[in-house]
């Protein structure tokens, strides 16, 4: 993105409202990836991928299977990174039904679904990439200026996390040009990998070495 | 993180350096260097992993100074276990401030720990004490806790506190049982092995006898006049006169205290100390003026005293008198007994923690390589020295500042 310097000090700027913090859950170091099913939260933690409740916090559901990076839903299977590639889950057994390669080749940070497509972060080439869930073959390409963790649809808004240094954020960027449209400001120190949104005012947000997950409030945006 | 580096750190982790390699031989963004640097590093190839690290650090950008730190810290255990000493300790200083600002403990005691296995390899065994002392190892790993209670029983080692070392060899032991770290807990052992070995040889009244380092302490602590040959000097309790610079006084006071209580004969002073079996005038001359020289040097705590044959020491005070031998013999024992840590040592490191010139070190070590009892690796600049272990010896007393202060 090229005038995006410029452009940040008119975006509309504010801190991050932490509403609640989950874990660190028994077993799970670190945090890679987070996804919601509408229900429960599923969080990557590079040995399982884990659901909890997140009325009560307590984890419901353990699937033993590689889970180094993002996680994502599309209403039936879990997909997950798990080193160079894109696993399909079955949340019911764990069983993995189909993979696909990555198409950072293992650079690849956050993911999501919508719109019929897995949408991938490619961490330090700070991309996102729209692919066919089917096939792993790129459609299209977002570019960002900031290393790409966690992303995220919500609402028909693209918001992807931040994860660079001990300042970091969560940007809705727009997804015809990348250009960022609002900035959610972290605390300091705190980063994020993995991001979803509950569908409705939260995102989950995976806290990395920490091991806990985090609820951050979604504002109210002017588009809405 | 990306996947491949989490998969790859999870893979190193574990000790499969050979995993984590397949998943990021071919990349080269900082990140995937600093893990291969560290792969290298556990297969034991220390000068390619330097290089990874330093790339690595390089390459982490301006907001990235946790990570850069990392990288830092990393490269410094491995100058390290290459013994190259001559790092900067104010990088790896800074370096733990920026993980403590960061809340990263671990590393950050991972960084001071490294500097105070730094100062004991050099013998700055103040530095080291004063180090340790503002290290809070409450609530970090088990396995950092073991590294920590090890410097400290180095320390305590080095400096003869033989009760002070065998507690904080019982607590590395535990905390390395909990770290279930197989060649930390080996090191615990062998340390406490150390204890119980020769750590040098009396010579009291004609009699030679092994002693321990308890026994090596109590001998110390008791009211004997001792002359240490492993530091060159004598002593009697804390009082020290190092005669390390004068070897021809040093070897006559040695054969005088050998002789105690009887005296020696000139003919064998000349033989020991000038190293001639016809001696003429010109020797007992000679040996007339060193008599006087060490006379005066060793005045405040023993006399000499001519007798119808030869020479004698009498303590002050009526003490009794004894040597204090290292566990080997030979001129080259300090030498020896730093390379006795297995490790590759730099001739600038062993001149560095010896207090010996370079031109020195490297005569001797040419010696010794032709005696068979060291190895060289690498050439030039990358000239490293091995010994193997001196096995059933202690040779905590032969390093460099080890006691008393001078």
């Amino acid at each position: 993105m090229s005038s995006n310097d410029n452009a940040t000090r008119q975006i509309p700027t504010r801190a991050a409202e932490i509403v609640r913090e989950y874990g660190p859950f028994d077993g799970a170091e670190r945090i890679h990836g987070v996804t919601h099913d509408g229900q429960r939260v599923w969080a990557a933690t590079e040995a399982n991928v884990l659901a909890f409740d997140p009325d009560s916090g307590e984890v419901v559901r353990t699937l033993d299977c590689a889970a180094h990076a993002g996680t994502a839903f599309d209403g039936t299977h879990l997909y997950q990174i798990a080193e160079a590639r894109i696993d399909k889950i079955d949340p019911a057994t764990g069983a993995v039904v189909a993979s696909i390669p990555a198409p950072g080749n293992g650079g690849d940070s956050g993911l999501t679904w919508a719109e019929g497509s897995l949408w991938v972060g490619q961490y330090r080439d700070r991309k996102i990439h729209r692919i066919d869930p089917a096939t792993g073959a790129v459609l299209r390409t977002i570019e960002s200026n900031r290393f790409v963790t966690g992303v995220t649809w919500v609402d028909g808004e693209l918001w992807h996390a931040t994860w660079d240094g001990d300042d970091n954020e969560l940007r809705r960027i727009d997804p015809d040009n990348g250009e960022v449209l609002e900035r959610l400001e972290l605390p300091h120190g705190i980063g994020v990998s993995g991001l979803e949104s509950d569908g409705a005012d939260l995102f989950y947000c995976g806290g990395g070495s920490s091991g806990k997950v985090r609820a951050v409030r979604r504002p109210k945006s002017a588009t809405r | 993180m990306d996947s491949l580096i989490v998969a790859a750190g999870r893979a190193l982790a574990v000790g499969d350096a050979l995993g984590a390699l397949d998943r990021i031989a071919l990349r080269d963004d900082p990140p995937a260097l600093a893990l291969r640097g560290i792969a290298m590093a556990q297969l034991g190839d220390y000068p390619r992993a330097r290089e990874l690290l330093r790339r690595a650090a390089r390459g982490f950008g301006a907001r990235e100074a946790l990570a850069r730190a990392r990288c830092v810290v990393a490269e410094a255990e491995v100058a390290l276990a290459m013994r190259d000493l001559g790092g900067s300790p104010k990088l790896l200083a800074d370096a733990a401030a920026a993980l403590e600002t960061r809340n990263d403990r671990a590393n950050a005691m991972q960084a001071r720990l490294i500097a105070v296995r730094r100062q004991l390899l050099l013998g700055r065994l103040d530095e080291a004490a004063a180090s340790l002392a503002g290290l809070d190892a409450s609530g970090l790993p088990p396995s950092l806790a073991a590294v920590a209670e090890l410097a400290t029983a180095e320390l305590a080692l080095r400096s003869l506190r033989t009760a002070v070392a065998r507690a904080a060899l019982a607590r590395a032991f535990e905390a390395a049982r909990r770290a279930r770290v197989p060649a930390l807990i080996a090191e615990v052992a062998e340390a406490q092995a150390a204890l119980e070995r020769c750590a040098a040889r009396t010579i009291h009244a004609g009699h030679e006898q092994p002693l321990r380092l308890d026994q090596v302490e109590a001998l110390l602590a008791s009211d004997a006049l001792v002359v240490d040959a492993c530091r060159r000097g004598l002593r009697v309790g804390d009082h020290w006169q190092s005669l390390a610079r004068r070897p021809v006084l040093f070897a006559l006071l040695c054969a005088l205290a050998e002789g105690w209580p009887g005296d020696v004969e000139r003919n064998a002073l000349i033989a020991r100390v000038f190293r001639t079996r016809h001696p003429d005038e010109t020797h007992r001359a000679r040996l007339r003026v060193e008599i006087g020289r060490l006379r005066a040097s060793v005045a405040p705590m023993a006399a000499i005293e001519a007798t119808a044959r030869g020479f004698e020491l009498v303590a002050r005070e009526g003490r009794t008198v004894a040597v204090l031998m290292p566990p080997i013999d030979g001129d080259q024992a300090s030498l020896l007994a730093l390379l006795g840590d297995g490790a590759a040592w730099s001739t600038s490191a062993l001149a560095l923690a010896l207090g010996d010139s370079q031109r020195t070190v490297q005569r001797a070590l040419v010696e010794l390589e032709a005696a068979a009892q060291v190895r060289s690796i690498g050439h030039a600049r990358a000239q490293r020295w091995l010994a193997p272990p001196l096995v059933g010896f202690t040779t905590i007393l032969l390093l460099p500042a080890a006691l008393p202060p001078e």
